[in-house]
């Protein structure tokens, strides 16, 4: 797994250095409703912005406010100190207020040479979906006009055939993951992920390639208690140590940071229609993100059905400390999920923040010996 | 374990008004002290502030309207209507415009709760905090839905979601309420795009909802009544505009507790006879202090304006104390609404006309479009000079992620446009338990005393800052 972590042990990692050394331009974007590839496809190397529980805010709360979530602050404090700069520009979404908060602050402090709103509608219905392929071709028009690239079509479902058996690979890993012995920890399976949004996707897939290989035969430990987790923006790998610490380990997820980003499967590209509008229908129809209205029941069927595929014995649904969205979603779910008889803990905390594991630490060993699980 | 909550809002609501019904025409001095000992301390404070004598008689009429809205919801399912609850980000002139459903507003409800009502609206705030919500959602809408959580409260047949798009914290209560509760939700996204594309959805949207409470009430929107109602709406834009002249005039003779009751009459009532009866009453008694001369303190000596919400659990404390400091409350965003005519001529335009009121709505014109800074700081310099404000303050409501987000930049630009100061405030604008009303006020004195008229006193020069590339768009 050490070619995997390595990729995240910087944010500016090699393959990034040099895919730009090499002339290609990277675009930094946050929101699973970016379809990366469009961008794959303008040969713009997609970089998934994150913070790893970066604990310093200080410049971005000169913008921000302590009554924005911490993961945002943080995300803009590194756009603030530097760390993005070798971003050739943003591509903004409106995931949620804050993100919406945090890209308008970043726009307006460092003006980015490239800086594009790709607004994603919240409902599901032929209306929003024909607004977003028309939103996705105006992102297409700015990528070519900025970046000067022709994004064929051939050269789009390409990109796609190649995102759809990232995802495929990516299930095929769950499987591995949730096997009695599992082949990897849930702090390992997260390391995993990350690297998705650090690489371009020819390099991840061969990552995904020798990764299988690599843990065909692999076990680590039998966990004592098989958890769930789920929630907001969690690219902390210091949780999930904090989790995993009690001889639990998270067998599944359903995190943004997470199985969101390649679950469910939907097929993109059989070969007909428009691209663009198989593409909408991909990253609207297979959403759940709780930004998404008149859509808990299918959230609530993808959690139990995770739970259940897992075999997880119990549920933590986590949410940073001012996120509305999980504050709200992990609430109804945690109702939903106890009425059929599913344990779940609501952890609230405080994004980065190291000061807040041990209080973390004690609600999680006392769930752990509430639920028991099998030993 | 939950919180134990004996009654809802709307009935301890409809009880307060039922005593306020025993008024007959205005009572004297001693008749309302006698009237008002009978309410709780909490109660008491914030109706004397709001029937002052010289505001008694426009009270009386403001509350009347409060009284007719919530008596219409108590009493419409025995009329075979139907309750829609609405938020405060939509116009509920469209729901007036049905014969069978009445709209009843779910940020008024609260304001009634935390201004009128013994403990303010703490207890329901508890209660659903007890159902495992965080403590940063947005008491505004959540009292009121904590109260029909409970199963104590008047529920609604339906529910009209606004914010989708413009408020998470909004969308999502409403959402949690349908759930919880089995009512079923209409959604009125409002896409944060103001390009054409983006405008469209909102109509095909808005007439999506039209359907939708066509089939809740068995009824087809008849043009005659929905004319009526845009006719009264566009009376209601010319009285409004009509006060804002008012509104503008040094000394200012608008009442500082007018933005009060401008704000409910905007979210219940637009668009009805007593919306009407309330906004002449409001230009009647603007227009007799101007001819009068009278301001409430000696001399005016500050135009504050509020860039988002202010403060509605003690408005003796803030309202009417801002009148005797001789500060004059210009405006909050709640009761700036800019509304503007609606054509009568078919219904496709009073439709379109209507979607595009609900699009300008407070919020939805600010935070809910592309950039949640340019077009709040744009009507921010607009009303700073149109109104001739001293000073912009920002209330600081925990719960509004958007404005938290782009205060720093309304500050810097509100200096470099308009060369107004901000002051930037914490406290939850309807729960009294988070920031204590003296300490707001001390705050405010702290910075009217020093920077505002001491910057009278010392005019010094502000450089005007250079605007930046992401700069928003001065002429937008």
């Amino acid at each position: 797994m050490d070619y995997v972590n390595e990729i995240n042990q910087i944010v500016e990692n090699r393959h990034v250095r040099a895919f730009r050394e090499a002339g290609g331009k990277v675009v930094g974007y946050s929101c699973l409703f970016t379809p990366v590839e469009l961008l794959d496809a303008a040969a713009v190397l997609p970089y998934r912005i994150k913070a790893m529980g970066h604990p310093e805010t200080d410049l971005a709360d000169g913008r921000l406010s302590r009554f924005n979530c911490r993961f945002c602050r943080s995300c803009l404090q590194l756009g603030l100190d530097g760390t993005y700069d070798f971003l050739d520009g943003v591509l903004q979404s409106n995931g949620c207020d804050q993100l919406r908060g945090m890209f308008e602050n970043w726009q307006y402090a460092t003006a980015p040479d490239f800086f594009h709103y790709l607004k994603a509608p919240h409902l599901l219905d032929p209306d929003a979906l024909d607004y977003f392929t028309f939103e996705l071709a105006r992102l297409k028009a700015a990528l070519e006009e900025h970046f000067s690239v022709s994004i064929t079509e051939s050269g789009l479902r390409e990109a796609m055939d190649r995102r759809s058996r990232i995802r495929e690979k990516l299930v095929a890993l769950d499987a591995l993951r949730e096997q009695e012995h599992p082949a990897m920890t849930g702090g390992e399976a997260l390391q995993v992920v990350l690297a998705a949004g650090a690489v371009s996707a020819v390099t991840y897939e061969e990552l995904l390639d020798r990764l299988a290989v690599d843990l065909a035969d692999r076990h680590v430990a039998r966990p004592h208690v098989r958890l769930l987790l789920g929630g907001a923006a969690t690219d902390e790998p210091a949780l999930f140590a904090a989790l995993e610490d009690f001889g639990a380990m998270v067998v599944a997820d359903t995190l943004c940071f997470g199985a969101r980003s390649y679950r469910p499967l939907l097929s993109m590209a059989d070969g007909a229609g428009d691209p663009l509008r198989a593409l909408a229908e991909t990253y609207l129809g297979g959403s759940r993100c709780p930004r998404m209205y008149d859509e808990f029941d299918g959230r609530l069927a993808f959690v139990r059905e995770a739970v259940d595929g897992a075999r997880a014995d119990g549920v933590i649904l986590v949410n940073n400390k001012f996120c509305d969205l999980h504050g709200f979603d992990n609430a109804l779910l945690r109702i939903r999920l106890e009425e059929r008889g599913v344990p779940v803990l609501c952890l609230e905390k405080e994004y980065g923040s190291p000061a807040d594991h041990g209080r973390m630490r004690t609600r999680v060993q006392a769930f752990l010996e509430r639920i028991g699980g099998r030993r | 374990m939950t919180v134990d909550v004996h009654a809802g809002i709307m009935e301890r609501g409809l009880k307060l008004f039922s005593l306020i019904e025993q008024v007959r025409g205005v009572p004297s001095d001693e008749e309302m002290e006698g009237l008002l000992r009978l309410l709780p301390e909490d109660s008491r404070e914030n109706l004397t502030a709001m029937l002052a004598p010289d505001l008694r008689e426009v009270g009386l009429v403001f509350l009347e309207m409060i009284k007719e809205w919530m008596f219409a919801a108590r009493d419409a399912r025995g009329q075979g209507k139907k309750v829609v609850l609405v938020p405060f980000n939509f116009p509920p002139d469209l729901v007036h415009a049905f014969d069978r459903a009445v709209p009843l507003t779910t940020e008024v409800l609260t304001t009634v709760a935390s201004l009128a009502l013994p403990g303010g609206a703490a207890r329901y705030w508890d209660y659903i905090q007890s159902l495992g919500l965080p403590d940063h959602i947005c008491s505004s809408n959540s009292v009121d839905v904590a109260s029909m959580l409970t199963g104590k409260d008047l529920l609604p047949d339906a529910i009209i979601s606004a914010a989708p798009g413009a408020c998470d914290a909004n969308a999502k209560v409403h959402e949690f309420l349908s759930q919880y509760q089995g009512i079923p939700q209409f959604l009125l996204e409002k896409p944060v795009d103001d390009t054409l594309e983006g405008r469209a959805l909102y109509r095909k949207y808005f007439r999506t909802l039209i359907h939708q409470l066509e089939e809740l009430t068995a009824e087809t929107l008849d043009p005659d009544r929905l004319r009526a109602v845009v006719r009264r709406c566009n009376r209601c834009t010319e009285l409004y505009w009509e006060l804002f002249e008012y509104r503008k005039m040094r000394p200012c003779p608008v009442p500082n507790m007018f933005n009060l009751f401008l704000a409910p009459l905007r979210f219940c009532m637009w668009g009805t006879e007593s919306g009407i009866r309330t906004l002449e009453a409001m230009l009647d008694t603007a227009r007799r202090r101007h001819e009068g001369g009278r301001y409430p303190a000696t001399e005016e000596r500050c135009r504050v304006l509020w860039a988002y919400t202010s403060y509605y659990f003690n408005v003796s404390e803030l309202h009417d104390w801002m009148g005797r400091q001789g500060w004059t409350f210009l405006a909050d965003v709640l009761s700036l609404y800019l509304p503007q005519p609606i054509d009568t001529s078919t219904v496709d335009t009073m439709i379109d006309g209507l979607a595009t009121a609900a699009w300008e709505y407070p919020m939805n014109r600010q935070m809910g479009t592309s950039s949640m800074s340019r077009a709040w700081v744009s009507d921010m310099v607009w009303a700073a000079r149109e109104m001739g404000a001293d000073c912009v303050v920002h209330c600081g409501h925990d719960a509004c992620k958007q404005t938290w987000s782009v205060v720093s930049i309304l500050g810097e630009e509100l200096m470099s446009q308009a060369q107004v100061p901000l002051l930037v405030l914490h406290g939850d604008s309807w729960l009294k338990t988070t920031t204590p009303i003296t300490v707001i006020q001390q705050e405010m004195e702290e910075f009217i005393g020093n920077v505002v008229l001491g910057k009278k006193r010392t005019r010094r020069k502000v450089r005007r800052r250079r605007p930046g590339v992401g700069a928003p768009d001065p002429a937008a």
